[in-house]
């Protein structure tokens, strides 16, 4: 499925869920990620945010759409997320 | 192989590192890019690239493979991840299979003359029927891997010659040659047969098949990975000849994407990304699986012919090679 997450942390806990982030999706804008994953990698996702965020304070919200196709999306200004996969 | 993950081709000097469990990849120009680690199938590197033990201690431990091409397009080897998906059932049957000479020639014949058969389909020309009918008289008849392979040589350079006659002048082959290649189209079948293998190899690490335990080219080479030569055999037409045959028809290469030097020839920088998107942009076409009844991708077909393999060593199904049904 095609992900997109959005978070909105205290300032302490951000660089946890950034790390926690990078390792499934990829960035693309100051605490916006997307990218693709199976059921499993986004409930391992899910999980490990769970236990790093305060559930009482932060919030993350995630997007879901069958396949990347299934998304519109235009940039207006600069292009933060890197290049495809041809590096 | 993992259900979701793309494929990365590095295509320029870059440094591999490992960050907070995951790759970040820094490029001598810009900013490091970050790559999630379960987004990796596999790597495809062809240009200068450092890695230290620890990103590679991740790549490992995630199943990830980096393939490495030298200068030339040729394949100079592999880091593969440590064996997860061993089975010995499977591995013995699959030596008694490759020790039986029977059952080995008789699938080395099949693999000859299904690669022939798509070189056929690949060119789209019937003026390699005469050769063909040659080849397919003449295998039964060999009661050697090194015969079957002779047989095969002779098709190939017919097919080569049938090949140059639809080429622009700069891009024809004038004979195929290897180590180096000694010209532009020989550079142009070098990257690709070695992308194909690579992308064999990686089919093959998730099964449980040896991958130098192979059949065709058993006795010939001794150190590469035999089967994964093998199986690329039946697909090298599919991306080889029909991607030379139409880059040069859409004028997409140009002289300028090629090194040539006195005897010999490479791609490239530019050369190199712009063969790398057209693999990417091929192994992700998709036709119709009539047996699956589902879209199947070109880089899941080669999946599907490694799993052919299982099945023959686990079941005894005929293992028939991999022919274009469209």
């Amino acid at each position: 499925m095609f992900v997109i997450l959005v978070y909105d942390t205290a300032v302490e806990r951000n660089p946890k869920v950034l790390k926690t982030c990078r390792k499934y999706l990829h960035w693309t804008q100051r605490s916006v990620f997307q990218g693709e994953l199976s059921a499993a990698q986004y409930r391992a996702l899910m999980a490990a945010l769970g236990t790093v965020i305060d559930p009482g304070y932060d919030s993350i919200v995630t997007y879901t759409a069958r396949s990347p196709d299934m998304v519109e999306s235009t940039t207006l200004g600069v292009a933060l997320g890197g290049p495809g996969d041809i590096l | 192989m993992p259900a979701v993950g793309r494929t990365y081709w590095l295509t320029e000097p870059c440094r591999i590192r490992r960050e907070d469990n995951s790759v970040r990849v820094e490029r001598p120009d810009g900013s490091p890019v970050r790559i999630p680690i379960t987004d990796i199938r596999d790597l495809v590197v062809f240009d200068h690239v450092d890695i230290n033990t620890s990103a590679l201690s991740l790549l490992s431990r995630n199943g990830v493979t980096v393939h490495i091409l030298d200068h030339y397009g040729n394949h100079a080897g592999h880091f593969s991840p440590a064996e997860s998906m061993s089975s010995a059932a499977t591995v013995r049957r699959q030596v008694e299979i490759s020790a039986d000479d029977e059952q080995r020639l008789a699938i080395s014949r099949s693999l000859v003359l299904a690669t022939a058969e798509n070189i056929r389909w690949a060119l789209d020309t019937d003026l390699l029927d005469p050769a063909l009918e040659a080849l397919r008289n003449a295998l039964p008849a060999c009661r050697t891997n090194d015969a079957i392979m002779g047989q095969e040589g002779n098709f190939r350079r017919t097919a080569w010659a049938v090949l140059d006659s639809r080429l622009p002048p700069w891009l024809r082959m004038n004979g195929r040659t290897r180590r180096p290649p000694t010209n532009a189209g020989n550079a142009f079948i070098s990257y690709l047969n070695a992308l194909v293998y690579a992308r064999l190899l990686t089919a093959l690490r998730s099964t449980p098949l040896h991958p130098a335990i192979g059949f065709l080219h058993a006795d010939t080479d001794r150190r590469r990975n035999t089967l994964a030569l093998d199986l690329a055999e039946p697909f090298k037409p599919l991306f080889a000849e029909r991607l030379l045959r139409r880059a040069a028809s859409q004028k997409h290469l140009k002289e300028s994407d090629f090194e040539t030097d006195v005897g010999r020839a490479s791609l490239s920088k530019n050369g190199r990304k712009k063969i790398a998107a057209l693999v990417r942009e091929e192994l992700s076409t998709t036709v119709h699986h009539r047996g699956l009844k589902r879209q199947v991708s070109y880089e899941e077909l080669m999946h599907l012919e490694a799993l052919k393999v299982v099945r023959l060593c686990l079941e005894g199904t005929p293992y028939k090679p991999f022919r274009p049904w469209w």
